[in-house]
């Protein structure tokens, strides 16, 4: 009677764990008894476990998330600088709004990530060339959701700053950055995710090291296990960063969760 | 004056398209005011040369081959993503016991990046059409799926304890109020996997291929004729930027009747 009760209480939690279990376990035994594997073509859950943890007792993998997120940490932080302050000035100024909502508008649309050739061969196959596509990649939300949030500011209270003789500073920092908040943490969701394509399509393409690189160099070589690694080890991250963001708006602005400017 | 008033209810536009100019015309004149550096030359192209390219790969029948190729694995894929998206969505919305055994895939899948999966379908589906159509139904199923789902959650419940109590079945509940009550969260799902679609494209194409505009935009960058490698990225520029506006007048014209609530993910 109890568990029914649990079961009741929590089915999401327990149908979701169930489907979990239940295809790793499918998939383990079916590649254990009922086709045996090809290693060079699948790989199951045990044989990536096994290779997991060799992983992360080796120097390896940190060393290739190190270079990963020091490519990304870069391009990120200079959307940040760039993509912010071009947002407030494209939502307070309609006349900057005109004249870059087209460009701006036809470069977020277009996948820019074709240019990642092009920026590898320029700028090398280190740290610049990656970070440079991440900045290009993650610059856009930031620009378009700080401007959306700009253009929601309420217009009371800037007539409230303006009356009490409040000067164009206070205006920025006072009233319309606060209430771009919400607008610009779910920008840098959106960036997280454009960014981690950056990172990793610039490293299948061309690098030495990093996440991405140990990824496709495990494909190339038929090391499934350690490729399946890098895969689950990347998409937590993913995972991670972009649920630590969809909490980080609800507690800014509960009122507005889920919604998305462009 | 009229000068004056005519700029005046123009003047988005005027500066919109102004700007864009300017940029091209710096970008173009940048010879004439600044001898590049041997090394930067060579990765340097103006807009008049990229022109140049695109005509003359026009003429000789380049990009119509890597175009076709191209679309070819767009359409499948996203056609796939459709197919498959679609239907679960609606089925995810509805029955709350496969929402619970789906959501913990959707999610996650959603939140990370499709393209790390990339390896993988090049060894499983070769370097043929195959891993690009399924790296562009990976990209584009999940943004389809979901709008689908929160749009089919999103359904009036009165109108369909109404359509109930008239003795409808599930499959006609389905036709009447659920699919029309959806279908502008489709649309919008259907915007952002284009979106997702063409990287998908774009990427795929980039390894392990030796067709298609990626794959075009790649070799060129190789070999340094960056002219080429500018007319790949506006091609594709172009492209999104019609299907994403095509998308969007669709959107807007169903908009008029959508709850304004909850518009996407």
């Amino acid at each position: 009677m109890n568990a029914k009760d649990y079961y009741t209480e929590h089915r999401r939690l327990v149908l979701g764990v169930f489907s979990v279990i239940f295809l790793v376990a499918a998939w383990e035994l079916l590649l254990t008894y009922v086709f045996p594997v090809n290693p060079f073509f699948f790989t199951k859950p045990s044989l990536i476990a096994e290779a997991f943890k060799e992983q992360v007792q080796g120097a390896k993998l940190w060393h290739d998330l190190a270079i990963s997120s020091r490519a990304f940490l870069w391009g990120f932080s200079f959307a940040v600088i760039v993509g912010i302050p071009v947002g407030l000035v494209m939502g307070w100024r309609r006349r900057v709004e005109y004249a870059l909502d087209p460009f701006l508008t036809a470069m977020y649309a277009s996948p820019l990530v074709a240019l990642a050739p092009l920026l590898i061969i320029v700028f090398g196959v280190g740290v610049l060339g990656k970070a440079a596509l991440v900045f290009l990649l993650s610059v856009f939300p930031f620009v378009f959701n700080v401007f959306a949030g700009v253009k929601s500011t309420d217009a009371l209270l800037i007539n409230v700053i303006r009356s009490f003789g409040g000067t164009e500073k206070d205006l920025y920092f006072k009233v319309i950055l606060p209430s771009t908040m919400p607008y610009l943490i779910a920008g840098a969701r959106l960036a997280i995710g454009r960014g981690l394509v950056g990172i990793i399509v610039g490293e299948f393409y061309a690098a030495s090291e990093g996440i991405g690189f140990a990824i496709s160099q495990a494909g190339d070589t038929y090391r499934l296990p350690d490729m399946f690694v890098g895969i689950i080890i990347l998409s937590v991250i993913a995972v991670v960063l972009t649920e630590a963001m969809r909490r980080l708006e609800l507690t800014v602005a509960p009122w507005r969760a889920g919604e998305e400017v462009r | 004056m009229k000068l004056k008033t005519f700029y005046a209810e123009h003047e988005s536009f005027i500066l919109g398209t102004g700007f864009i100019v300017i940029l091209l015309a710096l970008w173009e004149s940048v010879p004439l005011w600044y001898t590049l550096p041997k090394g930067m030359a060579l990765f340097f192209t103006t807009p008049s040369k990229v022109a140049a390219a695109f005509q003359q790969l026009l003429i000789n029948g380049e990009i119509e081959k890597h175009f076709y190729v191209s679309a070819i694995a767009f359409l499948a894929g996203l056609g796939l993503s459709v197919v498959v998206g679609l239907p679960l969505g609606l089925l995810m919305g509805r029955s709350q016991t496969l929402e619970a055994l789906l959501d913990p895939y959707v999610t996650s899948f959603n939140a990370s990046p499709r393209i790390v999966w990339l390896p993988l379908m090049i060894l499983w589906f070769g370097i043929g059409i195959w891993s690009k159509i399924v790296i562009v139904f990976a990209g584009a199923v999940f943004p389809l799926l979901i709008n689908t789902y929160a749009g089919v959650k999103n359904v009036n419940r009165v109108l369909v304890n109404v359509v109930r109590s008239f003795g409808a079945n599930e499959w006609q509940l389905m036709k009447v109020v659920v699919l029309p009550n959806s279908l502008p969260y489709i649309i919008v799902g259907l915007r952002l996997a284009i979106g997702r679609a063409i990287l998908g494209v774009v990427v795929g194409e980039f390894f392990g291929s030796s067709q298609g505009l990626g794959y075009m935009i790649a070799s060129a960058a190789t070999n340094y004729k960056v002219d080429v490698v500018f007319v790949g990225v506006a091609i594709f520029m172009t492209l999104s930027v019609i299907l994403t506006l095509a998308v969007k007048r669709l959107e807007s014209r169903l908009a008029s009747w959508r709850p304004e609530t909850a518009k996407t993910f």
